[in-house]
């Protein structure tokens, strides 16, 4: 018994915090369906914030990071693949490795680490001083002030960061292709968007969908649970960052295997 | 306007507070709920605001059932409640007039009214000139009056103020006086007062609650 006990006690712990994320993003939606037009300015404006801490903020960074990933896709598979025509498979490299998976998985680690631990710390220490406690007793329903607003400025920030990565790393690749092998920018483009199909949109929109709402309702989660000191803030921070990779990587391998397997 | 039956309330650390409460004050009536520190007043007040979950029974505010229910969630747009916190309270990253406008904007009152109500009301309680600062950036005493300038700007049916003298000095503390009376003697304001020194009450029509560890005592005005 003593084992059945310790071998459920996580199981049951990881059902119910699946059960507070499912609750979470439910009430979420259904007060987001209640909102009156006056309050979709205010929510609106939160919004904008939001995308400005999480996207634009982060675009210099994401950039950077995707151009740098490109070139170096292409210098290894240069290296690896000279002499059996390495520039044949340019296209293929770059939407498998870049493309499918790199660029939404990198965007959101990125995101993890810059928005999801802001996220969690302030809303962890608006609990703490009594914010959350003010804004509810005054008729301000928390689900539509503080998640809706976090949530669509992760998931709007999150597709456009998406797409100015792989932008950027084939860019970057472009580069690194033109520099070794002087292939032209037509026959560059035409070989990637061979190699895509529609199937890639459509999961890479799932991704974005599904990852923003695993970054934001988990940092909110985590977050809002603080009640007590501020020691918990960085308990909450940390709990968010390990929590919100799993989900972002499982939900990915989840993806890819409904996509691709 | 607020229905207490059977109400037991347990502190975070699980320790007993109260139980077996029944009290129902009218619209329009008054409530000082008194005791010494850790006796549970605080606690009281977010429960009635549906911020806190008792641990039984019932709690029932304006005809709507807030415990067992949805507590704060359940009156918002339905019940207009202005709380004035002890300490905190106001949003750290708006200025201490937007703290005060924001219920208004959210709860759709039209902009230009908002405006006259936000100024009347920082202006009754002297904080026009700190108006634009954040509230880190004022002393305690104004962002005390903040807190009591969002509940005269929503004009609530049911004002909570916890320990709302605690603090101020005599010059604050009349306007502070000033603005409960006027709350007090208004006939569709219930308001409900927890406090520990009750003598800065006395001048009030209120039905009093004491609470004193597990002994409860209610005294009509």
């Amino acid at each position: 018994m003593a084992f059945l006990a310790r071998f459920g006690a996580p199981v049951r712990g990881f059902l119910e915090f699946l059960g507070d994320q499912a609750h979470l993003v439910l009430r979420t939606l259904r007060h987001a369906l209640l909102l009156r037009l006056d309050q979709m300015a205010v929510v609106g404006g939160l919004t904008k914030l939001q995308i400005r801490f999480t996207g634009l903020d982060a675009l210099w960074l994401i950039v950077g990071t995707a151009l740098l990933l490109g070139a170096v896709t292409l210098i290894q598979a240069f290296s690896q693949l000279s002499g059996l025509g390495a520039e044949n498979y340019i296209g293929v490299l770059m939407v498998l490795i870049i493309l499918r998976e790199l660029g939404p998985l990198l965007t959101a680690v990125l995101i993890i680490g810059r928005s999801s631990t802001a996220i969690a710390a302030e809303l962890g220490s608006m609990q703490l001083n009594g914010e959350v406690d003010a804004l509810a007793a005054h008729g301000i329903n928390p689900y539509q002030y503080l998640l809706l607003p976090r949530w669509l400025g992760v998931l709007v920030s999150l597709f456009a960061l998406v797409v100015c990565f792989d932008a950027a790393a084939l860019a970057g690749g472009f580069l690194v292709a033109k520099l070794k092998y002087a292939v032209t920018f037509g026959f560059y483009m035409d070989s990637v968007r061979q190699t895509l199909s529609n199937r890639d949109f459509v999961a890479t929109l799932l991704k974005v969908l599904l990852f923003s709402g695993a970054i934001s309702f988990q940092a909110c989660h985590f977050g809002l649970r603080i009640r007590r000191s501020q020691t918990e803030i960085p308990q909450a921070v940390t709990k968010t960052v390990v929590s919100a990779l799993v989900a972002v990587f499982a939900l990915d391998g989840l993806i890819a295997a409904l996509f691709y397997f | 306007m607020i229905e207490l039956r059977d109400l037991a309330l347990d502190a975070p650390d699980g320790r007993p507070l109260l139980a077996g409460l029944d009290l129902t004050v009218p619209l329009g009536g008054n409530l000082l709920v008194t005791g010494p520190s850790g006796s549970g007043k605080t606690w009281l007040l977010k429960v009635i605001a549906g911020l806190e979950c008792p641990a039984g029974d019932r709690v029932r505010v304006a005809g709507r059932d807030i415990w067992p229910g949805d507590g704060a969630l359940g009156m918002a747009g339905r019940v207009s409640v202005g709380f004035a916190f002890a300490t905190g309270g106001l949003l750290s990253n708006l200025s201490l007039a937007e703290n005060v406008a924001l219920p208004l904007r959210f709860l759709g009152v039209p902009a230009a009214e908002s405006q006259v109500r936000v100024k009347s009301a920082l202006v009754r309680l002297g904080l026009a000139a700190v108006a634009s600062l954040r509230p880190h950036a004022v002393s305690a005493v104004a962002r005390k009056h903040a807190n009591l300038a969002r509940v005269l700007a929503l004009q609530p049916a049911l004002v909570l103020l916890d320990d709302p003298l605690e603090g101020l000095d005599s010059a604050d503390r009349a306007i502070a006086q000033e603005l409960i009376l006027a709350w007090s003697v208004d006939s569709a304001c219930t308001l409900v007062i927890a406090a520990e020194e009750p003598a800065s009450f006395s001048h009030l029509e209120a039905e009093r609650l004491q609470l004193s560890g597990a002994s409860i005592s209610v005294e009509s005005p």
